[in-house]
């Protein structure tokens, strides 16, 4: 059976996407990244009761992955272009989900992104999020508007648990760049060191087994 | 000095908006407010304190507090500005007028 790592958030769009890939018979690993002290503990809690909901709807054991992702975010703040902010966070966490992907033998990433949604999902900007990475990046939502993917969401039940209260994050720029140049975002990556800041994501992060949920 | 505001439906937290325009170095701010409040981080272009609540202090004077309660959030901002008052890390912004959006039936 296929598997996937499957980045997924306190919001509505990534447990859909979740969704859909489970009852096509993918085996999914649910990874969260935890944006702490830029959010609050309501968006891990609400990630673990919509992973819990997601196997219980399909009966399908979801291995759960949470990875600190507060210091990424405080290295980029500290270094790099703010504009930028959104695509550096989003490339940190597709290279994490590799390692996982890697580790768990999964065949790709799985996101809940669609086009033009938010800043960071616009073409140019998916495009050169993907560059970090060699897996497949599956995006099932990617044609879907919002109020279809809310649609979705109500019909399996997720969406009540997505919109319980939960701070969004704080860090975001006020404009967020929607045509970034992988040049530009290289050249300023090169300012931080990556290769830490990712071992120290994957030594700080912890697995909750499915019947831990 | 601050309205409070609501930031959005599924927020867990309050903003306070600056009713005139300034904007603050975070670092110095991170100096006056170690002596009553937890530094959580400085993140250069945003400064997290805990004190009653967790706040994130904006550059621009913004501040996002994690409470539910309207009134915690009140005090916690009528604190911090307590604090920040007349302090070097605020730094006026002349002929603006009025930055924030105002909510005269809340905040201090």
């Amino acid at each position: 059976m296929a598997k996937l790592v499957s980045l997924i958030s306190g919001g509505i769009d990534s447990p859909v996407a979740a969704y859909l890939m489970l009852r096509r018979g993918v085996e999914l690993v649910a990874v969260h990244m935890d944006n702490r002290p830029f959010t609050d503990e309501k968006n891990l809690n609400k990630t673990l009761s919509l992973v819990r909901h997601l196997q219980n709807l399909t009966q399908s054991p979801i291995r759960t992955y949470v990875v600190p992702h507060g210091p990424n975010h405080i290295a980029f703040a500290r270094n790099c272009q703010r504009h930028l902010h959104c695509l550096f966070c989003r490339r940190m966490m597709y290279r994490i989900a590799e390692r996982i992907a890697q580790k768990e033998q999964a065949a790709g990433i799985l996101t809940g992104e669609s086009l033009g949604q938010v800043a960071s999902q616009t073409l140019q900007n998916l495009m050169v999020e993907n560059q970090v990475v060699s897996v497949p990046v599956i995006r099932p939502l990617i044609g879907l508007d919002k109020v279809e993917i809310i649609d979705i969401a109500r019909k399996i039940g997720t969406y009540e648990i997505s919109t319980l209260p939960g701070l969004c994050c704080t860090i975001v720029p006020k404009k967020p760049s929607t045509a970034a140049r992988a040049k530009d975002l290289h050249d300023e990556e090169q300012k931080i060191d990556l290769g830490a800041l990712i071992k120290k994501s994957l030594e700080g992060m912890y697995v909750l087994d499915p019947e831990a949920l | 000095m601050y309205s409070i505001l609501k930031p959005c439906n599924t927020s867990a937290a309050f903003e306070a908006i600056p009713r005139d325009r300034f904007s603050l170095d975070l670092d110095l701010c991170e100096e006056i407010l170690g002596n009553d409040c937890t530094i959580v981080t400085n993140a250069g272009i945003l400064l997290i304190v805990n004190d009653r609540c967790e706040v994130s202090i904006h550059k621009d004077g913004r501040l996002i507090l994690k409470t539910d309660s309207k009134d915690l959030a009140a005090e916690q901002a009528a604190r911090i500005a307590g604090w920040l008052e007349g302090s070097p890390a605020i730094r006026k912004h002349r002929n603006r007028g009025n930055a924030g959006r105002t909510d005269p039936a809340a905040g201090k």
